[in-house]
């Protein structure tokens, strides 16, 4: 008897463990492309998370639904089950493991943090956390990145951190690469390098956000927010305002492209021979439309002017 | 104190109204058994009022364009809908379960403040109806998200003195007034006003929750307060707090709403804490499984609900250890809720389980409380968070606990009480039918939120990329088929209450004190104060819960 | 206690509808002081942060606060709290001649307090909306000021109940709530005082 429990309780936490391990797999086909270094350490936590989530919930759930199934009361018999009031030998231990459980996961969530090494806003924090300054390339990933790793790892140490600075405005993104003074509504990076961002907002909190990058940074008015990722995957993204700033809130897009240091010093030149002109602004152009409408809606902070910059994808 | 003689008490019974005349329910009572009652069916209004904004917003998510209303109606509406839903729906209802129980399950006659309880709960409609008004003013009702955060919160673009902000922050400060009134009250008559023999440990689990909460109020809120009063100067007098183009600091102010605003999750969950542990052990025929260890975990709960509040803040600029620190108390909090997850769990087990509705509720709501709580613990992890913070994913995530817990415990407790409360019985097909629905809904409209967030769709937006459409559309459909899901309840509530189906004192041969009393339970409650001789849940033991006389 | 007043506690105890009312009172009543001190404590809070991350603290032209005035506000504020002790310890005796005078000696250092402090808003060259500093200097001594008549405002009560016959016989929870806030009052102006006037 007892042997028989000790293998089906065997068997069934293998069967879950398989399982868990599946949908743990399967959790990195959520995500959306890994547009940056940071992305894949994320995914990787995530789908550690997911699986030993998975692992939880499918075994609280699978035996509430077990006794549901099985230990019903026949329909005429009123009786009382047994008056089992507590074991404290069980009570110890599922104190016990999900206390070992959270150190687990939050010791794994601080390495991860450590590897990405964000740069907050707080400068100093990394003079405490020196290791918080590793760029997120220095950390191991999976087969197939390491491999392309090695063959560009003599790039990424010689290429110069790339300084752009974002400017965040009710409702518009302007970007200003000053080392050639030229300022774009459309984010282009150079792949495989690091970038520094430096980030103002002229009025409200909004949000610095690039879901393929798993990056996400709140621009805080009146203080410089500093901001580095890894862009590691060529294409074209979407940057969105997460930090919700009023009315036109939704309209705050904007694209990002990551392309190879020749297009991207291609696109830099390109756009620096452009005369600065008004960019298109979604907010703009709805508040204009809304103030011609004869039904009024309720009033609203009226967009900042829409910018003026040497380049836009419009 | 505890010394207690009845013989002037209860012939004293007759001089009050009937308990059957409704219209006391619409006047200034001071019966707790009627202040229950009448703050429950006002939640349940103003659910049905948060849950129409919430129609609306499925309505205009079901398109990627911003087509069905206007942006700044659809901000409005998120922000009323939220508002609502906390300060009008879970408060409340829960606020009104522990008014009519709390006394009872103690075995006092009313609550210690019988008169401030009743202005307490006067406040609600007040503020309520203010908040409505809102909707009339110039500029419309607050659009800055039910956070509030400055600057956002700041701008004022009517110009005017009297706009939708001030009048969302003058209705959420009566309804904190009203809680603060609540919480000193509950505290007072739970320490000060238990019968005889009803010791810390013989108390149900349901009082050991409601205590936990209000101990969370009394600390929290008056810190929500400073905040808002500090908010409400800057937008009207001319401050500059949390204005940063005038050296405030607009971050300060999210400390202040997250410092009360999360243990105000709390508040919300452990009452429906307290209803699990008190149906599933009468569905299951079992005591309690380790119930002094559930019952200390309530405090616990409680205490670390102070020191996790910055895991809404990850991404606000906050510095490297702070969000190291409050990720892990933050993830400390499945402890002490694990705990009582797996007792819950352990009640069930080798019972005798029968599944009448409110059993179906309360056991369907642990089943989504797991999957919100494992959520949550994605969450608190900051890389992930630093993805997923205000998107989909967290809006997931609450909705799970919100919704798939909260409300619908908040059903179970309904039907589980309401033969005690109005001296009926409901129908149990009628209920049947709204769990599936309700089970359902839940799932259809609030599990494709999680791939959303994941993709990155944000929240708090009207429109959205075209390739967020699917998952959108699915949900929209289970928020409509929610929507649904409250007319078979409604029906069975009115048509039973109505109907003559009279319920016996006990229907579910459960124990507590709540259940020796007639149903509904005559005015005062106990002809003689009960003297406790057994424990709360003592099932399949066959022992007395009171002494005989 | 004389023995007649132990025979009226016993009845008391073994009546059940007076059962304990004013120890209910006052317990509900400590639970409340205890929530509103999170108030001051969250008021505090902004302060210190403010304090140590604004860049430009003192508003122009202010180089710091006159403290000499504000001292002696104190000493007669925090002696205040010796003297309700005084009142209530009389009153305890049923000596009611110098309960009233005890108290009414309260009620005017109370006033004398909030006089002086309205002495100072009247002297000073910043406003309200000057700053941050401004703000926290005008919110923090008016919240207590507010605090402080309360309390006057109470005492004025308690004095006017000491002359309806018999009011005292049965409870003094009146009283001993008034004393309690009144303590409460200025333990918080203590902090305050170091805060805003000491804290350089
Ligand atoms: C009643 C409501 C309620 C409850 C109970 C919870 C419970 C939890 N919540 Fe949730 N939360 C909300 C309501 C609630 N939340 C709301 C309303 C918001 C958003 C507000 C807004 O932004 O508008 C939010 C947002 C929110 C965030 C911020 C996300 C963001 O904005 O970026 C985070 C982050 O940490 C979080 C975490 C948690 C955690 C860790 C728990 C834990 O308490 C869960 C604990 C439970 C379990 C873990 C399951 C049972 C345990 C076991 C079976 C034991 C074994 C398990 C382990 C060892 C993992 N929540
Ligand atoms: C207890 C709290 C609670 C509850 C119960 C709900 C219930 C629901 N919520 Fe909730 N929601 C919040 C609390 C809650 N919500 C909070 C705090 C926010 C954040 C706000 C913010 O960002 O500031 C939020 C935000 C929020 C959003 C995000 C908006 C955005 O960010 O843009 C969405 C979107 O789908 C949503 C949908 C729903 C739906 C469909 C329901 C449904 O379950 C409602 C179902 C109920 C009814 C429908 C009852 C009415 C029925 C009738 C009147 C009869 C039938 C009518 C019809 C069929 C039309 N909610
Ligand atoms: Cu005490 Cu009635
Ligand atoms: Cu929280």
């Amino acid at each position: 008897m007892k042997i028989r429990n000790i293998l089906i309780i065997s068997a069934i936490a293998i069967a879950l463990t398989a399982i868990s391990i599946w949908i743990g797999n399967l959790a990195y086909s959520w995500l959306p492309p890994q547009g940056a270094a940071e992305s894949q350490l994320v995914d990787n936590l995530f789908s550690f998370l997911i699986t030993l989530g998975a692992f939880i919930f499918l075994g609280v759930t699978g035996t509430l639904l077990y006794s549901a199934i099985f230990h019903r009361a026949e329909k005429y018999d009123t009786s009382d089950g047994p008056p089992i009031e507590g074991n404290i030998t069980l009570e110890v231990v599922w104190t016990a493991i999900p206390v070992l459980l959270v150190f687990w996961i939050a010791g794994y969530s601080y390495q991860i943090y450590e590897q990405m090494g964000i740069q907050g806003p707080m400068q100093a924090m990394h003079l405490h956390m020196p290791m918080a300054m590793r760029s997120a390339n220095a950390a191991p990933m999976n087969e197939d990145m390491e491999t392309r790793e090695s063959e560009d790892a003599g790039n990424i140490n010689v290429l110069p951190v790339e300084d752009i600075e974002v400017d965040a405005k009710q409702w518009a993104w302007v970007f200003r690469y000053p080392e050639i003074g030229i300022t774009s509504t459309e984010l282009h990076l150079p792949v495989n390098h690091r970038i520094r961002l430096a980030m103002q907002s002229e009025d409200v909190i909004h949000g610095f956000y690039i879901p393929a990058f798993r990056v996400k940074q709140d621009i805080i008015p009146n203080r410089n927010i500093d901001f580095e990722f890894t862009p590691i995957r060529i294409g074209k993204y979407q940057l969105t305002d997460s930090e919700f700033s009023g009315t036109y809130f939704a309209t705050m897009q904007a694209d990002v492209v990551v392309e190879s240091p020749e297009d991207y010093k291609k696109w830099l030149k390109e756009a620096a021979n452009r005369k600065p002109c008004t960019a298109n602004n979604q907010a703009a152009s709805e508040y204009a439309q809304a103030s011609k409408q004869l039904i009024k809606s309720w009033a609203t902070v009226a967009p900042a002017q829409a910018p003026v910059v040497n380049y836009s994808n419009s | 104190m505890t010394n207690i003689s009845v013989e002037d008490i209860t012939n004293d019974v007759a001089q009050h109204e009937p308990t059957t005349n409704w219209k006391r329910y619409f006047s200034f009572s001071t019966d707790h058994k009627v202040i229950g009652i009448q703050y429950i069916v006002t939640a349940f209004i103003l659910f049905l009022v948060g849950g129409i904004f919430a129609m609306v917003i499925r309505g205009e998510l079901i398109t990627p364009q911003s087509d069905l209303v206007d942006r700044s109606v659809y901000n409005a509406l998120f922000t009323m809908h939220g508002t609502v839903m906390l300060f009008g729906w879970t408060f409340p209802i829960l606020t009104g379960f522990a008014n009519y129980l709390v006394p009872l399950m103690i075995g006092a006659r009313d609550m210690a403040f019988p008169r401030l309880n009743a202005v307490a709960f006067w406040m609600i409609p007040i503020a309520a109806i203010l908040l409505m008004a809102s909707f009339f003013v110039p500029g419309g009702p607050a659009q800055a998200g039910w956070w509030s955060y400055p600057p956002v919160s700041l701008q004022n673009p009517t110009g005017n003195l009297i706009n939708g902000e001030v009048i969302w922050l003058l209705a959420v400060a009566i309804s904190g007034v009203s809680s603060i009134m609540g919480a000193i009250n509950f505290v007072t008559t739970i320490v000060k006003m238990r019968a005889p023999g009803m010791t810390f440990f013989r108390m149900p689990i349901f009082v050991w929750n409601v205590f936990s909460a209000q101990i969370i109020q009394l600390f929290g809120l008056p810190v929500l307060t400073a905040g808002a009063v500090m908010l409400l100067l800057d937008l009207t007098a001319g401050t500059s707090f949390f204005d940063p183009t005038k050296e405030g600091d607009p971050v300060l102010f999210q400390h202040f709403f997250w410092f009360y605003s999360h243990p105000a999750v709390y508040v919300i969950i452990l009452p429906v804490f307290g209803v699990f542990s008190e149906i599933f052990p009468v569905f299951a025929r079992k005591p309690l499984f380790g119930y002094k260890i559930v019952a200390v975990s309530s405090l616990l709960i409680a205490g670390v609900s102070g020191i996790v509040w910055v895991h809404h803040l990850y991404v606000s600029g906050t510095s490297a250890w702070m969000r190291m620190f409050f990720m892990v108390t933050t993830m400390f909090v499945s402890v002490p809720t694990g705990i009582k997850v797996f007792a819950w769990t352990a009640t069930i087990w080798g019972g005798k389980l029968r599944f009448d509705t409110p059993m179906l509720f309360a056991f369907g709501a642990l089943i989504l409380f797991v999957f919100a709580g494992i959520t949550g613990i994605t969450l608190s992890s900051v890389p992930i968070d630093v993805h997923v913070n205000n998107t989909y994913y967290v809006v997931g995530h609450f909705h799970y606990v919100l919704y798939g817990t909260v409300t619908m415990g908040m059903f179970a407790a309904i039907y589980f009480w309401f033969p005690k409360m109005t001296g009926r019985m409901y129908y149990e097909g009628l209920g049947k039918l709204h769990f599936w629905l309700t089970f359902i809904g839940t799932n259809l409209n609030f599990f494709p939120m999680h791939p959303l967030g994941l993709q990155g769709m944000l929240r708090r937006v009207s429109s959205y990329a075209p390739e967020y459409e699917f998952w959108n559309i699915v949900a929209s459909v289970g928020g409509f088929l929610l929507g649904v899901s409250t007319l078979p309840f409604i029906l069975n509530m009115i048509s039973s209450w109505m109907h003559d189906q009279q319920a016996p004192k006990n229907p579910w041969r459960a124990i507590g004190l709540e259940w020796i009393v007639s149903s509904p339970p005559p005015v005062e409650n106990f002809e003689e104060i009960p003297v406790v001789v057994g424990e709360p849940y003592g099932y399949g033991k066959s022992e007395p819960l009171v002494a005989e006389h | 206690m004389d023995s007649s007043l132990i025979a009226e506690e016993l009845k008391y105890s073994s009546d059940e509808h007076t059962h304990d009312e004013e120890g209910n009172k006052m317990f509900g009543f400590i639970v409340f002081l205890l929530s509103e001190t999170f108030i001051f404590l969250g008021f505090f809070t902004a302060y210190i942060v403010y304090k140590t991350t604004v860049p430009n603290w003192l508003p122009p032209g202010v180089s710091g606060l006159e403290v000499r005035d504000p001292a002696i506000n104190t000493v007669v504020l925090v002696s205040s709290s010796f003297v309700i002790y005084l009142a209530e310890h009389a009153l305890a005796r049923h000596d009611l001649m110098k309960f009233r005078q005890f108290l009414l000696l309260t009620i005017a250092m109370g006033t004398y307090f909030l006089v002086g402090q309205g002495i100072e808003w009247s002297h000073l060259s910043f406003g309200f909306t000057t700053g941050v500093f401004g703000g926290m200097f005008y919110l923090l001594t008016g919240f207590h000021g507010l605090h402080v008549l309360t309390g006057i405002l109470l005492q004025i009560i308690v004095f006017g109940r000491s002359f309806i016959p018999g009011n005292y016989d049965t409870g003094h929870f009146g009283v001993n709530a008034t004393s309690i806030f009144w303590h409460f009052v200025d333990v918080i102006w203590i902090v305050l005082f170091v805060l805003i006037y000491i804290w350089k």
